[in-house]
């Protein structure tokens, strides 16, 4: 990427991941417990929640947020702080070659940033508006996201990517023509995935075991999200040539052949079948009976983020002295500051603590 | 193998003082060399090689528990004891090799 958006970190050489990974296993040992969730889920209201989540870690970044008022919208803005410090401190710790394999993969919140943006700029919202919405855990700071969340046009924010030398503005120039016909922006968004899928995969193609492992990883993540558009377009009506448009590279097991033939099938039914010889092939069947019952796709994309997420909790178990442990601890992060914005929100809007559960995501 | 610079160079200067010394020494008393000193040149180089290999070991043992001791000092105070026994547990290489090395120069 380039100069002006990139990460200020000390150059740390060499592949020695004991230092490191005891630190990230150490951070990982603090991460909350189921129990200790189902603790929080029972408060009565939100002040439960904030005192219990003072005593802990997350106190700092609540103490900071708090001064401008114990609302659930605060909270969740100290959770969201305290993540961001996380993962910065985590690759402030890495070295050179764990540095390199995180950045590529935690590009997928630049690109979910990025995405933002265009979207904030294209329905006119204000950029505070916008920055709310902002992660900063990739290597876009915040000061550059929110001068990007400035630019008045979608135009303006190419041109203002492509003077920072950011790679994002490469396929975003090369659609833009399309998107000024007729004011489409899913042809921006789906430019910037195909792009930066084809990007993470190709700079994450080395011999290393661990860049093996991040590549592994990165196609199970762009498999989850080929399957979710192969299920959606079972119910959309797109021709069977305009299919594999919509198809991301750099998948593991979903490659291009098997896309095209998820998505011509007639029902849910038959994916199942032609999923079973894949590793989504049990996630998938496991909530066939709740698809059933609710109908809607987001039941596929709930079990295919837990199947995720599960991969990412094994990276972390298998080489103690590789980049699997920091991956692991990463995803288990977000997970646990996703599970925490769910509890937050729940609890303030007065949810049952059964229906707060089926929301979380654990693993 | 060994792909450290450093490494290499302590290695290498650890077994060419654990060759070259016991042959100095013997050389310096100025006797034609009969079996009975070859075998005395051999068992020298021998437990010269045992106890600076184990020690060499050890070394590379300990720096590497201690970088990721130091990891876990920095997130989890509470397991310092516990590092410090992990800390002098590759100790036993180096006495283990102590022990080779004084067997060998004794051995009848």
């Amino acid at each position: 990427m380039s100069a002006v958006a990139t990460l200020q970190r000390k150059s740390n050489p060499g592949r020695d991941y004991g230092y490191s990974n005891a630190r990230v296993r150490g951070m990982r040992a603090r991460l909350f417990t189921q129990a200790y969730l189902d603790d929080l889920m029972a408060s009565k209201d939100i002040s439960d929640v904030i005192q219990v989540l003072m005593q802990t870690e997350y106190g700092p970044d609540l103490e900071e947020r708090l001064l401008h008022g114990r609302t659930a919208q605060q909270v969740d803005e100290a959770l969201k702080d305290n993540m961001v410090r996380k993962f910065r401190k985590v690759l402030g710790l890495a070295n050179d070659e764990a540095y390199g394999l995180m950045i590529v993969l935690l590009g997928r919140w630049d690109l979910f940033n990025v995405k933002t943006i265009l979207r904030g700029i294209h329905m006119s919202l204000s950029h505070e508006e916008i920055e709310d919405s902002l992660i900063a855990v990739g290597q876009l700071s915040h000061v550059d996201m929110v001068e990007l969340a400035k630019q008045p046009s979608v135009k303006a924010l190419v041109d203002t990517l492509a003077t920072w030398e950011l790679p994002y503005a490469v396929p975003l120039r090369a659609e833009m023509a399309h998107y000024n016909e007729d004011g489409d922006l899913s042809v921006l968004e789906l430019a910037l995935d195909k792009f930066y899928t084809a990007w993470a995969d190709k700079s994450l193609r080395c011999r290393r075991s661990n860049a093996k492992l991040a590549r592994r990883f990165l196609g199970v993540q762009v498999d989850t999200i080929n399957l979710l558009t192969c299920l959606r377009l079972l119910n959309a009506d797109v021709e069977a040539e305009e299919v594999n448009r919509f198809y991301l590279p750099g998948g593991l097991h979903v490659k291009e052949e098997l896309f095209s033939d998820l998505a011509s099938m007639s029902d849910v039914d038959e994916v199942y079948e032609r999923l079973k010889r894949t590793p989504y092939g049990r996630p998938v069947e496991a909530v066939a009976i709740k698809y059933v019952e609710h109908g809607s796709v987001s039941v596929f994309e709930r079990a295919l983020e837990d199947y995720l997420m599960r991969r990412a909790f094994a990276a972390g178990q298998g080489e103690p002295l590789g980049v699997g442990i920091i991956i692991g601890y990463m995803w288990a992060k977000a997970n646990e500051v996703t599970n925490l914005r769910i509890i937050v929100k729940g609890v303030s809007v007065g949810m049952p603590v059964e229906r707060i559960k089926e929301e979380l995501i654990i693993v | 193998m060994i792909k450290n610079k450093l490494a290499r160079k302590v290695f290498g200067s650890s077994f060419v003082a654990a060759m070259v010394v016991p042959a100095i020494a013997l050389a310096e008393e100025g006797t034609t060399a009969t079996l009975g000193d070859n075998v005395y040149i051999a068992r020298a180089i021998a437990a010269g090689l045992a106890m600076s290999v184990s020690a060499l070991a050890a070394g590379y043992a300990q720096a590497r528990i201690g970088a990721a001791g130091a990891g876990t000092l920095a997130e989890r105070p509470e397991a310092g004891m516990n590092l410090i026994v992990l800390q002098a547990l590759p100790e036993i290489i180096v006495l283990l090799g102590f022990v080779i090395a004084f067997m060998i120069g004794t051995a009848a």
